[in-house]
């Protein structure tokens, strides 16, 4: 449980305190990137709430979106496009989507269980 | 069995950190390079900024040119103001260079040059009938009066055997001989006088003027027209 939560404080704090400098025009697939990343991570936690969770789905699915949604984006600026616009827009639809059903699914479960405390409590 | 899903949760558990490890390094790495300056707006429209920076660069250009033509006309104006002045100043330096140069004519520091006439006063010859030599040897006083008459009549240099005379001069008697600044020259005296001939002839041949008195006194007067008299710079050595 806590090698995640450690992993996470050490990406944090490399990303932070390193120094590695990227020309501004490619900001965008950063931008992408940590959109993909949110996406594939709020999917995986749905994925996981509906039984359906596979960990080679989840970790190819998240670094595979990265590189896509990357390479959408160079492809982007490099045809004159706002291509990377597109891949906002999926990956803001799909979180929405996915932060909705998680929503949904929560909300079954904890009312589930209030009516099953409040069943109990007459018992 | 327990076994193998402790495996599956180790591996699990290794796989999500790794995940969460990327993550984390690409949210702290975008916040690090694009939260310090809030101009993501700016890099998508980076040539319409740089064509605004040109613009204003543009019109700051003209302003400056404008500024700087103006400055140009105010510099002409005052150029010409300039050019007025030193050319009226041009006319006033003439005039004072004239004034100059006739001061320093009167005042015989510079040579003078032109025609004019040239006086010689002679002793009478030797007269027995005479008993005072006075009376028919040069004088001061003849001297002194054909100076001045030439200088009344406009002599700009005056000279005593190429002594030059100025006003602060001074013609003594000293017996035989008269001084003139501090100089002894006997007779006979030839005074030079640079100026209009014809005028100072004509004062000097006056009915009852410089040269009858002197005839009258027995003096031996010849007068030349010269058409150039040079008159040294007067010598201060004394």
């Amino acid at each position: 449980m806590w090698l995640p939560l450690l992993g996470l404080v050490l990406g944090i704090s490399l990303g932070l305190l390193s120094d590695i400098q990227i020309p501004q025009a490619y900001g965008n697939y950063l931008s992408i990137a940590v959109l993909a990343a949110l996406d594939t991570l709020f999917g995986g936690i749905r994925a996981h709430l509906q039984q359906v969770y596979d960990d080679k789905v989840f970790v190819s699915g998240f670094f595979f979106n990265i590189a896509l949604a990357a390479a959408l984006a160079f492809l982007g600026v490099h045809l004159g496009v706002d291509l990377y616009l597109a891949a906002v827009f999926a990956f803001g639809v799909r979180l929405f989507q996915n932060i909705a059903v998680i929503r949904r699914i929560i909300l079954v479960k904890w009312s589930d269980r209030n009516k099953v405390s409040n069943t109990n409590v007459p018992d | 069995m327990t076994m193998g899903k402790q495996n599956r949760k180790k591996g699990r558990n290794i796989l999500f950190s790794i995940v969460f490890l990327v993550l984390g390094f690409i949210l702290a790495f975008s916040y690090r390079t694009l939260g310090k300056n809030n101009d993501v707006v700016d890099l998508e429209s980076g040539t319409f900024l740089h064509e605004q920076q040109y613009r204003e660069e543009l019109i700051g250009q003209q302003e400056r040119n404008k500024e700087l033509s103006d400055e140009i006309a105010s510099k002409q104006n005052e150029i010409r103001e300039y050019e007025q002045s030193f050319s009226t100043q041009e006319k006033d330096h003439e005039v004072l260079v004239e004034e100059a140069k006739d001061l320093r004519l009167l005042l015989g520091a510079i040579p003078a040059v032109g025609q004019g006439v040239k006086v010689t006063l002679r002793d009478a010859e030797y007269d027995p009938i005479e008993q005072n030599p006075n009376d028919y040897i040069v004088h001061e006083s003849h001297v002194l009066r054909v100076i001045n008459e030439l200088r009344i009549a406009g002599a700009q240099g005056l000279a005593i055997n190429g002594q030059r005379i100025t006003s602060y001069s001074s013609i003594k008697c000293t017996g035989p001989v008269i001084t003139v600044d501090g100089r002894t020259f006997p007779a006979p005296f030839v005074i030079e006088a640079v100026g209009d001939m014809e005028v100072l002839s004509a004062a000097l041949h006056l009915k009852g003027g410089v040269i009858d008195s002197l005839l009258r006194d027995h003096i031996v007067v010849t007068t030349e027209l010269l058409k150039e008299i040079r008159l040294s710079a007067m010598r201060n050595e004394g």
